[in-house]
C-alpha cells in the first residue's frame, strides 16, 4: 500500500489546484463559505470518482500498461514532481499531460511498444477540450441571452439565481473533475496488481474502482487542506469577469470534463477553464484573447510530457539501480536505454 | 392605510409566497421605499418653490423642515440597504452596482436640500417675470427625477424596460437644458435687477439644473447596469 503514496501525493496536488477552477469564484467573492465549497467539492469528487472515474484508470492503466507496482510508484511520482516543479516555476501544467508523459517514458524504459490507439484519442481531447469548451460557453452565452430577452429579469432575483447556479455548477464540475481525473491519479497503477477485484456490501468493485476511491480520497485531501489559497488565487482573477462569464465558463468546463469522464478520456480542467472565457470573450470583443495565454496552453501540451517523460526515465533509472527495485516484470523489445538498465 | 403600508404589506405578501428570494425581496422593499422617499421629495421641493415664490413663508419654512425629515428617512434607509447587502451574500458585482446607485441617487436629496437652503439663507428676489420660465424648469425637473425612479424600478421588475426609461430621463434632462438656457437669457435680459442679484438667481437655476444632470447620470449607469445583465 506504501507504493500508493506517490498516487496520493498526485492526487494531493490535483485537489489542491484544480478545486480553484470550479468553486474559486464562488469563494473569492464569499458568496459561499470555504467549508461549504470544500464539503460539497469532496462529495462530489468521490462520487464522480468512484462512479464514472474508473474509465479513465482503464485508459491510462492500458496506455501505459505497466506491469509492477514499483514502476507505476516511480512513474506517478515523476508526474508529481513534474507537476510542483512546473507549478513553482509558473509554468502551465497539466496533471494529465504530465502522467501521459511519465507513462510513455516507461513503456519506452521497458521497451514496449507505445499503445497508439489509446494514445491518440488524449493527445486529441487535449486539443479539442478547450475548443469543445470555447463552443460550449458560447452556445451557453447565446442561450442565456435568448432566455433574458424573453423573460421579465430583477436584477437581485437573477444574481440569486446566479449564486445557486453557480453553487449547482461547481457541484456538477466537482463531479466531472472526480470522474475525469482518476485515470490522471491512479490510472498508471491499474494492472500492476495491488488490488485484487472484490465485492463490498453486494456492490463489485474493480481494481480500476478501488484504486479510483483512493485517488477521490486524496484529491478531497488536497482540496480541504490546501485549496483555499489557489482558490483566492485563481478565483479573484475570474471573478474579475462578471458573475455571468464565471459561470457560464465553469458550467461548459464541467461539460466538457464530464463528457470526455465517461469516454474515458482525462483531460486537464484549466486549460478547459481557459477554453471556456476564451469563448466568452470571442463574443464580447475579440481584445481579451490573449495570444500569450494559448501560446501558454500549447506550450503546456508539449513541455509537460516532455518534462515528465525525463523526470520519469531518470527515476525509473535510479529506483532500479539504486534502490533495485523491479520497475519492469516484463521487458519488450529493449531500446538502447531499458538494455542498459536491465543488465 | 397610507402608501408606506400598502408598500410594506405588497412586500410582505410578495415575500411570503417566495421560497427562495425572501432576502432579495428584502433589499428590494428598502430600496422602494428609498424612491418613494426620493419622488415625495421631488415633488416637495416644487412646492416649496411655488410656496417661496408666492411669499408663503411659513408654508416654505415647513415644507424646507419636511425635506430635510424625508433626507433623515433616505439616509437611514441607506445605511439599512448598505448592511443588507453586506449580510446577503450577494454576487461582488450586483452588490457594488447596488451600492453605487444609491450613493448617487443620494445626490439628488442633496442637490434638493442645500438648493432650498441657500433660497432659506439668501432670500433672493426672483422678479414675477420669471416665475413661469421658473415653474416649467421645475416641473420638468420632477420629470425626470419620475423617470429616473421609474428607471430604477425596472431594474428590479423587467430589465427589458430600463432602456426606454432611461431614454426618457435623457429627454426630459434635454428640455431642463432648454428652459435652463431660457430662464438665464431671461436672468440677464432683465435692465432692472442688479449684477449681483443677477448671478444669485442664475446659481439657483445652476442648482436646479445640476439635479437633472445627476439624474441622467444615474439613469446612464442604471442602463449599463441593464445591458450588463441582460448580456
Amino acid at each position: 500500500m506504501g507504493w500508493l503514496t506517490s498516487a496520493l501525493f498526485l492526487g494531493w496536488s490535483l485537489g489542491a489546484n484544480d478545486a480553484a477552477n470550479i468553486f474559486g469564484t464562488a469563494v473569492a467573492s464569499r458568496m459561499v463559505r470555504f467549508r461549504t465549497a470544500a464539503i460539497i467539492t469532496t462529495i462530489f469528487v468521490i462520487l464522480g470518482g468512484v462512479i464514472v472515474g474508473p474509465l479513465g484508470v482503464e485508459r491510462i492503466g492500458k496506455l501505459g500498461a505497466i506491469d509492477s507496482i514499483s514502476g507505476a510508484f516511480t512513474a506517478a511520482l515523476a508526474a508529481a514532481l513534474t507537476v510542483m516543479w512546473m507549478t513553482r516555476l509558473n509554468l502551465p501544467v497539466s496533471t494529465t499531460q504530465a502522467i501521459v508523459g511519465s507513462a510513455l517514458s516507461w513503456s519506452y524504459f521497458a521497451g514496449k511498444s507505445v499503445a497508439w490507439a489509446k494514445l491518440i484519442p488524449i493527445v486529441i481531447a487535449w486539443v479539442a477540450s478547450p475548443l469543445l469548451c470555447a463552443v460550449a460557453s458560447i452556445v451557453l452565452y447565446y442561450l442565456i441571452a435568448f432566455i433574458l430577452k424573453h423573460v421579465k429579469t430583477h436584477m437581485l432575483v437573477l444574481d440569486a439565481y446566479l449564486r445557486y447556479g453557480l453553487i449547482a455548477v461547481g457541484s456538477y464540475g466537482a463531479w466531472a473533475l472526480g470522474g475525469n481525473n482518476m485515470g490522471n491519479v491512479v490510472g498508471v497503477f491499474n494492472g500492476s496488481g495491488i488490488f485484487n477485484d472484490t465485492v463490498i456490501l453486494g456492490i463489485p468493485f474493480s481494481e480500476a474502482r478501488l484504486l479510483s476511491v483512493l485517488g477521490a480520497l486524496g484529491i478531497s485531501v488536497g482540496v480541504i487542506t490546501y485549496s483555499y489559497g489557489v482558490m483566492i488565487t485563481v478565483g479573484g482573477d475570474l471573478v474579475k469577469l462578471d458573475s455571468m462569464t464565471a459561470f457560464i465558463a465553469i458550467a461548459s468546463e464541467a461539460l466538457v470534463l464530464d463528457i470526455f469522464g465517461y469516454l474515458g478520456i482525462p483531460v486537464s480542467s484549466s486549460q478547459a477553464l481557459v477554453g471556456a472565457v476564451l469563448g466568452v470573450g470571442l463574443i464580447r470583443g475579440g481584445n481579451t484573447i490573449k495570444l500569450k495565454v494559448l501560446g501558454r496552453i500549447v506550450l503546456g501540451w508539449i513541455a509537460t510530457p516532455v518534462i515528465a517523460a525525463v523526470v520519469c526515465l531518470v527515476a525509473l533509472y535510479v529506483v532500479k539501480n539504486v534502490f533495485e527495485q523491479e520497475v519492469v516484470k516484463e521487458y519488450g523489445i529493449a531500446p538502447k536505454v531499458s538494455l542498459q538498465t536491465s543488465r | 392605510m397610507n402608501s408606506d403600508q400598502r408598500l410594506s404589506r405588497m412586500f410582505e405578501k410578495k415575500k411570503n409566497q417566495s421560497f427562495f428570494f425572501k432576502k432579495q425581496y428584502e433589499i428590494e422593499e428598502k430600496i422602494h421605499h428609498f424612491l418613494r422617499c426620493m419622488e415625495d421629495m421631488g415633488l416637495l421641493y416644487q412646492e416649496a418653490f411655488f410656496s417661496y415664490f408666492s411669499q408663503q413663508a411659513d408654508q416654505f419654512q415647513d415644507q424646507v423642515k419636511e425635506l430635510g425629515a424625508i433626507e433623515k428617512k433616505m439616509d437611514e434607509l441607506g445605511r439599512q440597504i448598505q448592511i443588507s447587502l453586506f449580510a446577503q451574500s450577494l454576487m461582488p458585482d450586483s452588490r457594488e452596482d447596488i451600492l453605487w446607485l444609491l450613493n448617487s441617487l443620494d445626490q439628488i436629496p442633496s442637490l434638493f436640500k442645500h438648493s432650498l437652503r441657500d433660497i432659506q439663507i439668501e432670500k433672493p428676489v426672483v422678479p414675477e417675470t420669471l416665475h413661469d420660465l421658473f415653474r416649467q424648469m421645475l416641473t420638468k425637473t420632477g420629470l425626470t427625477i419620475s423617470k429616473l425612479v421609474q428607471a430604477t424600478d425596472a431594474l428590479f421588475a423587467d430589465l427589458r424596460s430600463v432602456r426606454l426609461l432611461t431614454e426618457e430621463v435623457s429627454r426630459h434632462e434635454s428640455e431642463v437644458d432648454k428652459v435652463e438656457l431660457r430662464l438665464l437669457q431671461a436672468v440677464f435680459d432683465q435692465e432692472d435687477l442688479e449684477l449681483v442679484r443677477k448671478y444669485q438667481i442664475k446659481r439657483l437655476i445652476q442648482y436646479i439644473g445640476s439635479i437633472s444632470n445627476t439624474a441622467e447620470d444615474v439613469s446612464d449607469a442604471i442602463l449599463i447596469f441593464a445591458i450588463k445583465r441582460a448580456m
